[in-house]
C-alpha cells in the first residue's frame, strides 16, 4: 500500500491540501480527511464511470473511437458560427487554458460556471476593487467572521476549522473570535454562531444600507430593516466597527437574491466602509474547486474573468450577454462543448432547452445529465485524483494537484483530448 | 407627460430625410453585428458599397445583403440619413453604437445594445429592445415603443459612468437597474421600471409613469428620479425632506404631491426621490420623521 | 539558423562601441564572430540603430496582483484589443494587459528581458503560471521578503546564517530570483490596519524596525551570494517629505558596502523623492536624492516615471494603496497574504493639470538626468504605476531632448514648474546613454552576463530600430525617436526574428531565471525542520505544497549563485 500525503481535494473551493490517501492496486482505499465530501469524492469518483467514447446515432448514444468522436467535435466546433465553450469549474488550469485557445480558434464564446454563482461578486469587484487577504490572514489575526448568506458548515465541511472561526491562527484562537451568520434561515452554521441575524428574502442589500447608515452615525427612519429589529443591526455595527479584524464571507445567499451584483456592491462598500474603522476583508465563498482558477486563466490570458467572446477575433466581455446563460436563453450558439460541468442540472430551463437543441458534446469522467443529452461524450481521467495540474483555492493560492491513480486504460485527461480537438479543428479550418 | 418628447420630435427632426431601408432576411441562430448600421457609417457610401459592407454573423464575416434586403439609397451627410431596420431584430446588436446624427428607426423586436455609446441623432425602436439600451450614451434620443431590458442608460463594465446626456422615452417598461451609474441626461418610463432604478445614479433625471421595484435609487449620489406609481419601499438610507405638491421633470411640470426623499446618505447623497404621496400610503409612517 | 545584420550602426556600451558601422553575425542563438554569408540569412539594417534587445529590471507584468488589476479593469482593456493573427494569439492592453500581448508589445519595442519585481512567495505559482504564458521574453520573478514573519525574526533574534538559509531554501522553492522588499515591516502593520511611520519604528509585535530588516537583508544578500543587490521599495512611499526617508534607507546600509559593488537598488524612486511637507506644499526631492546617488556607489535606482493618462497603480505596498484609495475614492483591492506580504491595486489617472501628478512627473526626469552616471540609474514606469510600458519611448523622447521636456512643462501649473528642478536641466541622454540605462546597465545589475551586450557569446538578442543616429539630432527631432522606438524594425530574440515593424512573426517560449541558492549545509538542516513544524502553525497549507519543482517553469533557466563578496 503507498500512503500519499499533502494532496489536494477536488471537493470544494476551500482546495484543502492535507488529505492522507492510501493506494493500493491503483485503488484508492482510505482517505484521512475529516471531511464527508472529500471521503465520498476519492472514494467514490469511480462510481458511474463511462470509459468509452460515445456518439449520438438515430437518437441513442452508441459507443466510437476517441478518433471519431474527436472528429465529431472537431466538426461540430468548426461548423458553428457562434459555438458556446462552456464549464471548467471542475478541471485544472491547464484544460482551462487549452479551452481558451480552442475557443479562441473556433471563434466562439467560452465561459466558466462563475456565470451561475460568483459572477455578480466579480461586476461588484469590477466596480469597486475588493479587500481581501489570504485565508491565513483570516486564521491569524480575525476577531470576528461573517458569513453571510453562506452555510459552510454544509458547503465547505472543513473551512471554519482550518481557514476561519474554528480556527487556530498565531494571535487568535478559536475561543477569541465572534462569529455572526446573517441569512434568511437558521442554517447549521448559524446555529454555532455568536449572533444570528435573520433577514428577510431578497433584502440583504436593505440590511447593509442600514448598517452603513449606523457605522456613519446618521439617523434610520426605521423601526426595523429586512425584519430585522434597529437594535439588533445597531449591535452588529458595534460588533463590527469595534473588531480588531473582521471578515466578511459571502455565499449565494447573497450572489442569488434579488439585485444581485449590486448586493455585492453594497457588501464590499460596506467593507470599505468598515475599513475606515478596523480592518476588514471580504472574501467569496467559491464552490467548486477550481472556478477561482478559471477566472484567473480567463483573465490572464483574455483580459476578462469569463462571459469572453471571441467570435470576433479578439476578446469581448458582455456578460449579460455574452455570459452562458443569457446566449443560451437567447439562442445564440449553434453548438456547445461542455468540459466539467454539468449544465444540464444547473442552468435555468430555457437555457437547458436550448442548449439540447444544438449539436452538444461533453468531456466528462461521468455520464452527467448533460452527457445524457449529447450528441457526443468523450470521457477523461478525473482531474485532482488521476491527472494532475494546478488549482486555485478560494482565495487565490494556486497549488499544484496530485495525480494519485491512473486513469483507466485508454482514458485521457482532458487537457489532451483538447488538444487533439484542437490541432483537428486546425487542419478541419485549413488556411482559414 | 410626454409632452417633452413630443415636442423634441417635432422640433429635433428633419422633414426630408433620405431613407435608406434595411430588412432582414429570414432568422440568423448566430447573433449579428450592428454596430455598423449608423448613419455615420452608411452615409457617403454608393449603394453597392453598402450592399457589400461586411459584419458578423456569429464568427463569420458576412455580406450586408446577406443578412438584409437593403433599399432606398444614401445620402453625404449623416444628418440627413434615415435607417428604417425592419424585421424581427431580436439577434442583431449595437444597432445604432457610437452614432452621432441622423435617424434610425426599427421596426420590430431588437437585440442588445442599442446605441452603444452613440452621441448623437435619434433612435425609434417600434417594439420592444433587450438589455443595455443607451449603454454609454452621451447625447441623442432613443425612443421605445414598446418595452426595454435590464440596465437602460448604464455603462461599459467597471467604467462606473452611465449614460452621460441624451434623452432615452420608454412607452412600456424597463428592466432592473434602470439608468444605473447615469451621470446626466434624462430617462423616461411610461410603464414600470424593475428593482434598482437608479442604483449609483450620480446625475441626470428617471421619470417613471408606473410602479417602481425595490432599492430605488441606491447609493444614488445626485440626480432626480420621479415616481408616479408604487414604490414597495424606501431603503433605510434614504430621509424624508419635504412633502411637496408638484415638480419638474425636463422643464415640465408634473403633479404631485410628493413626497420627498434625500440620499443615498450612506455615500453622501444628494439625490432626490420624488414619490407620489396618493399612490403610496404605507410610507405614511416616513411623515412622522419630517421636521 | 544564421543571420548577419549587415550596415547597421551599433551601439553596445558594454562593449564601448557607440554608433559604429558594425556587422553583427548571429548563430544558433547567440553572437558569433562571423558566420558564412553564403549560408546565412543577411539582413540589411544600413544606416540604422542596432542595439542589445531592451532589459528591464522592474515592471508588474505577472502574478496575482497584475491580474487582479486586469480582472478588475474591463474598461482599461475593451478599446484596445489584438486580433488573432498568424502566431499573434489575440488580446487586450492597455495598462493592465493580457499576459500574450504584455510580451508581444514589449517585444515589439525591442525588448526581450524583463523582469516582474514583485511575488508573493505563497502565490508564487500563479507568477510562473503566467511567466509561462508570456511569450518571447525572458523573464524572472522577485520573492517579497521585508514583512516576513521568519525573516522578521531571525534578524531580530540576530540569525543571519538562519535568515539566509531561509531565504536560500524559499528562493530555491518558489524559484525566485532575488530579494525584494517592500515598506519593510509597513505591510505587516497594515494586516492591523495601522503603518509603519518611521524608518526606526518597531513593527506591532515584531519587535524589529524597517532599518534593521533592510540591514539584515543586505547582509544576507551578500552571505548567498545573490547576483542581484536587494531591490527595495523604500517606506513612505508617496508621502510629501519621503526623499528623507529615501535617503535614510540608503545610508543605513552604507557601512556595509565593499568596494563599488552596489549593494542596494532602490526602485521607482520617483514616489519616494518628495520634499514638502503635504500635497499642498509638495515639491522636488530629486536632487537630494540624486547628489546621494552621485556621490555614493553602493546604489543603483530606477526612476518609476510618470506618464500622463490613466493607468493601474499596483504594489505590495498595501498601505499605500489604502492612502491612494482614501484619495480617489474609486477602486481599491486589497490582498494582505498570510505570513509574508501584502498587496494593492487602484486605477489612477494623472493628469498635467493637477499640480501634485506635474510634480510627480518631473521628479522621474531629474532623477534621471542628475543622476551622472547611466550605470546606475535605470528607465522603469515601474509598469503600470506610473503608466504603461508602452509609453517608454516617449520617456526616452524627454530625456534626449530638452525641447521635449519644455514642450510637456509649458502645459503643467506654475507652481509645479516653480516647485522641480526640471526647467534648468540641460542634460540630453545619448543614444549611448539610452543603451547603458535600459540594457547594459540592467543586465548587468540584474546579473545577467549574456544579456545587455553585442558582444561574441552574448544571446542573440538585438533590437533594431529604423532611425539613423548619425543624422538624426534627438535634441530636436524627437518625435523622430519616439517613433523609432515604438515600433522596432526587428527584434531578435535567442538569434530569432520575433517581431518585424510591429508585426509578431514568432512566439517562442522564453526562459525563466532563478537562482538556485544554497546555504551551508549544517545551518540549512537545523533551519528547514524549524521552518517545517513553524509552517503547519503560520500558513493555510502544506509545507509540501509550498514547493514548486523546476519542471512547472517553461523554460527553466537556474543561476547559480554568486562567489559570496569578501
Ligand atoms: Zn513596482
Amino acid at each position: 500500500m503507498k500512503v500519499i500525503n499533502a494532496v489536494l481535494c477536488p471537493g470544494c473551493g476551500s482546495l484543502c491540501d492535507d488529505n492522507e490517501v492510501y493506494v493500493e492496486d491503483n485503488k484508492i482505499v482510505k482517505v484521512r480527511t475529516d471531511c464527508a465530501i472529500s471521503t465520498s469524492k476519492f472514494l467514490n469518483f469511480n462510481k458511474d464511470r463511462n470509459t468509452t467514447p460515445l456518439i449520438r446515432v438515430d437518437g441513442e448514444l452508441k459507443p466510437t473511437t476517441l478518433e471519431a468522436a474527436i472528429e465529431r467535435v472537431a466538426r461540430i466546433l468548426v461548423e458553428a458560427e457562434y459555438p458556446l465553450i462552456y464549464g471548467w469549474s471542475l478541471t485544472s488550469c491547464e484544460a482551462q487554458k487549452k479551452g481558451v485557445e480552442l475557443a479562441e480558434e473556433v471563434g466562439g464564446v467560452i465561459d466558466n460556471t462563475t456565470t451561475v454563482c460568483h459572477g455578480p461578486s466579480i461586476l461588484g469587484v469590477q466596480d469597486f476593487g475588493e479587500p481581501t487577504c489570504s485565508l491565513g490572514e483570516v486564521r491569524a489575526r480575525a476577531d470576528l467572521i461573517i458569513y453571510w448568506g453562506c452555510n459552510p458548515s454544509s458547503a465547505h465541511t472543513r473551512h471554519m476549522k482550518r481557514y476561519s472561526s474554528l480556527s487556530k491562527g498565531r494571535f487568535r484562537l478559536p475561543e477569541q473570535r465572534k462569529v455572526v451568520v446573517v441569512d434568511v434561515r437558521k442554517t447549521p452554521t448559524a446555529r454555532n454562531a455568536n449572533l444570528f441575524i435573520q433577514v428577510k428574502p431578497n433584502q440583504d442589500y436593505e440590511l447593509m444600507a442600514a448598517l452603513k447608515m449606523m457605522l456613519q452615525n446618521e439617523e434610520i427612519e426605521e423601526q426595523e430593516v429586512a425584519g430585522v429589529p434597529v437594535e439588533q443591526i445597531e449591535e452588529l455595527a458595534e460588533l463590527m466597527r469595534s473588531c480588531e479584524f473582521g471578515v466578511l464571507f459571502f455565499g449565494l445567499g447573497l450572489t442569488m437574491s434579488e439585485g444581485k451584483e449590486r448586493n455585492i456592491d453594497g457588501a464590499i462598500t460596506l467593507v470599505r466602509e468598515l475599513n475606515r474603522w478596523t480592518k476588514f476583508a471580504i472574501m467569496p465563498m467559491r464552490g467548486h474547486y477550481n472556478v477561482t482558477g478559471a477566472n484567473k486563466v480567463f483573465t490572464w490570458q483574455t483580459g476578462y474573468p469569463y462571459a469572453v467572446d471571441f467570435s470576433r477575433g479578439y476578446p469581448r466581455y458582455e456578460p449579460g450577454d455574452t455570459t452562458a446563460v443569457d446566449v443560451l436563453s437567447r439562442g445564440y450558439n449553434d453548438a456547445t462543448l461542455v468540459v466539467a460541468s454539468d449544465p444540464v442540472a444547473n442552468l435555468p430551463k430555457d437555457a437547458v432547452k436550448h442548449l439540447c437543441s444544438k449539436p452538444l458534446a461533453v468531456i466528462d469522467p461521468h455520464i452527467s445529465l448533460t452527457a445524457f443529452m449529447a450528441d457526443v461524450v468523450i470521457p477523461c481521467a478525473f482531474v485532482g485524483i488521476e491527472e494532475g495540474g494546478t488549482a486555485y483555492r478560494m482565495d487565490g493560492v494556486g497549488m499544484i494537484l496530485k495525480k494519485v491513480v491512473e486513469p483507466p486504460e485508454g482514458i485521457l485527461p482532458d487537457t489532451q483530448i483538447l488538444d487533439l480537438i484542437l490541432k483537428r479543428v486546425r487542419e478541419l479550418k485549413g488556411g482559414r | 407627460m410626454f409632452s417633452a418628447y413630443t415636442a423634441t420630435r417635432a422640433c429635433g427632426v428633419k422633414v426630408i430625410m433620405v431613407e435608406l431601408k434595411l430588412k432582414m432576411k429570414g432568422q440568423s441562430v448566430a447573433p449579428i453585428e450592428g454596430e455598423m448600421l449608423t448613419p455615420d457609417n452608411l452615409a457617403k457610401k454608393s449603394f453597392n458599397e453598402i450592399l457589400n459592407l461586411e459584419t458578423w454573423r456569429g464568427n463569420r464575416l458576412v455580406k450586408l445583403s446577406e443578412v438584409f434586403t437593403v433599399e432606398g439609397e444614401s445620402t453625404s451627410n449623416p444628418s440627413d440619413l434615415h435607417l428604417i431596420i425592419e424585421g424581427d431584430l431580436r439577434k442583431v446588436r449595437h444597432i445604432g453604437a457610437h452614432m452621432s446624427a441622423g435617424k434610425i428607426t426599427i421596426n420590430g423586436p431588437v437585440g442588445t445594445f442599442v446605441g452603444f455609446e452613440m452621441s448623437g441623432g435619434t433612435i425609434v425602436v417600434n417594439g420592444d429592445a433587450d438589455a443595455f439600451l443607451g449603454m454609454g450614451m452621451s447625447g441623442g434620443m432613443i425612443e421605445v415603443n414598446g418595452n426595454a431590458g435590464d440596465a437602460v442608460g448604464s455603462g461599459y463594465w467597471g467604467t462606473r459612468c452611465g449614460m452621460r446626456g441624451g434623452l432615452i422615452v420608454i412607452k412600456g417598461n424597463a428592466g432592473a437597474e434602470l439608468g444605473c451609474w447615469m451621470k446626466d441626461g434624462t430617462i423616461k418610463v411610461g410603464g414600470n421600471a424593475d428593482v434598482f432604478a437608479g442604483v449609483r445614479m450620480q446625475g441626470g433625471t428617471i421619470f417613471v409613469a408606473g410602479n417602481v421595484g425595490a432599492k430605488l435609487g441606491a447609493a444614488m449620489t445626485n440626480g432626480k428620479i420621479v415616481v408616479l406609481g408604487n414604490v414597495p419601499s424606501i431603503l433605510p438610507s434614504f430621509n424624508i425632506d419635504e412633502i411637496r405638491a408638484n415638480t419638474k421633470v425636463d422643464g415640465e411640470k408634473v403633479q404631485g404631491p410628493f413626497y420627498v426623499f434625500y440620499g443615498d446618505i450612506t455615500e453622501g447623497g444628494n439625490g432626490k426621490l420624488f414619490i407620489s404621496v396618493p399612490k403610496n400610503a404605507h410610507l405614511k409612517y416616513r411623515e412622522a420623521y419630517l421636521l | 539558423m544564421e543571420y548577419l545584420l549587415k550596415n547597421g550602426y551599433v551601439v553596445d556600451p558594454a562593449n564601448k562601441i557607440d554608433c559604429e558601422r558594425k556587422d553583427i553575425a548571429v548563430k544558433d542563438g547567440k553572437i558569433v564572430e562571423s558566420v558564412d554569408e553564403s549560408k546565412a540569412k543577411v539582413i540589411d539594417v544600413k544606416d540604422m540603430l542596432v542595439m542589445p534587445g531592451g532589459v528591464d529590471l522592474h515592471s508588474h507584468i505577472a502574478g496575482s496582483k497584475v491580474n487582479i488589476g486586469r480582472l478588475f479593469r474591463p474598461e482599461d482593456h475593451y478599446k484596445d484589443y489584438e486580433v488573432k493573427k498568424g502566431v499573434r494569439r489575440s488580446g487586450v492592453g492597455h495598462s493592465v494587459p493580457s499576459i500574450f500581448t504584455t510580451g508581444y508589445r514589449y517585444a515589439t519595442l525591442g525588448y526581450t528581458t524583463v523582469f516582474e519585481p514583485a511575488t508573493p512567495p505563497l502565490k508564487t505559482v500563479h507568477t510562473h503560471d503566467e511567466l509561462n504564458d508570456i511569450p518571447i521574453l525572458d523573464k524572472a520573478c522577485f520573492p517579497l521578503f521585508g514583512n516576513n514573519w521568519f525573516v522578521m525574526e531571525y534578524i531580530r533574534d540576530g540569525k543571519l546564517e538562519e535568515c539566509a538559509a531561509y531565504i536560500a531554501w524559499l528562493m530555491r522553492s518558489v524559484k525566485g530570483y532575488a530579494i525584494k522588499v517592500v515598506d519593510p515591516g509597513g505591510v505587516e502593520a497594515w494586516k492591523w490596519g495601522g503603518t509603519v511611520q518611521d524608518f526606526d519604528q518597531e513593527v506591532p509585535r515584531f519587535g524589529i524596525t524597517p532599518r534593521e530588516i533592510v540591514r539584515g537583508l543586505v547582509k544576507v544578500n551578500k552571505m548567498l551570494g545573490l547576483p542581484h543587490p536587494i531591490h527595495v521599495h523604500a517606506n513612505q512611499l508617496g508621502v510629501p517629505g519621503n526623499y528623507k526617508t529615501t535617503l535614510r534607507t540608503l545610508d543605513a546600509v552604507k557601512d556595509l558596502a565593499a568596494g563599488d559593488r552596489p549593494i542596494i537598488h532602490l526602485t521607482h524612486v520617483q514616489f519616494n523623492a518628495y520634499g514638502g511637507v503635504d500635497y499642498l506644499s509638495l515639491s522636488s526631492g530629486a536632487d537630494a536624492v540624486a547628489d546621494y546617488v552621485n556621490k555614493n556607489p553602493h546604489v543603483t535606482i530606477d526612476i518609476g516615471q510618470v506618464i500622463f493618462g490613466d493607468t493601474t497603480t499596483m504594489t505590495a505596498d498595501g498601505p499605500f494603496e489604502y492612502k491612494l484609495f482614501t484619495l480617489l475614492r474609486g477602486k481599491w483591492a486589497n490582498a494582505d497574504v498570510e505570513v509574508e506580504t501584502g498587496a494593492g491595486v487602484v486605477p489612477i489617472t494623472y493628469s498635467r493639470s493637477n499640480y501634485v501628478h506635474a510634480v510627480m512627473w518631473a521628479i522621474g526626469l531629474e532623477l534621471a538626468l542628475l543622476i551622472e552616471d547611466p550605470w546606475r540609474v535605470f528607465i522603469t514606469t515601474d509598469h503600470p504605476n506610473g503608466g504603461p510600458f508602452t509609453e517608454y519611448p516617449r520617456v526616452f523622447s524627454w530625456l534626449m531632448s530638452k525641447e521635449a521636456r519644455a514642450k510637456v512643462l509649458k502645459k503643467l501649473p506654475r507652481l509645479a514648474r516653480a516647485r522641480t528642478n526640471l526647467k534648468d536641466i540641460d542634460r540630453e541622454y545619448t543614444f549611448y546613454d539610452l543603451a547603458i540605462s535600459t540594457r547594459a546597465a540592467t543586465a548587468k545589475i540584474l546579473g545577467l552576463s549574456n544579456k545587455g551586450h553585442l558582444g561574441v557569446g552574448a544571446d542573440a538578442d538585438i533590437a533594431v530600430y529604423n532611425i539613423n543616429p548619425k543624422e538624426v539630432n534627438p535634441s530636436k527631432d524627437y518625435k523622430t525617436v519616439r517613433q523609432a522606438f515604438a515600433k522596432a524594425y526587428l527584434t531578435m530574440k535567442d538569434g530569432e526574428i520575433v517581431a518585424k515593424e510591429g508585426e509578431i512573426v514568432s512566439a517562442p517560449v522564453g526562459r525563466t531565471y532563478w537562482v538556485n541558492t544554497k546555504a551551508p549545509q549544517d545551518i540549512e538542516d537545523a533551519v528547514i525542520p524549524e521552518v517545517k513544524r513553524l509552517f503547519e502553525d503560520y500558513y493555510t497549507i502544506r509545507y509540501e505544497n509550498y514547493y514548486i519543482p523546476e519542471s512547472y517553469l517553461a523554460c527553466s533557466a537556474p543561476i547559480q549563485p554568486l562567489e559570496p563578496a569578501g
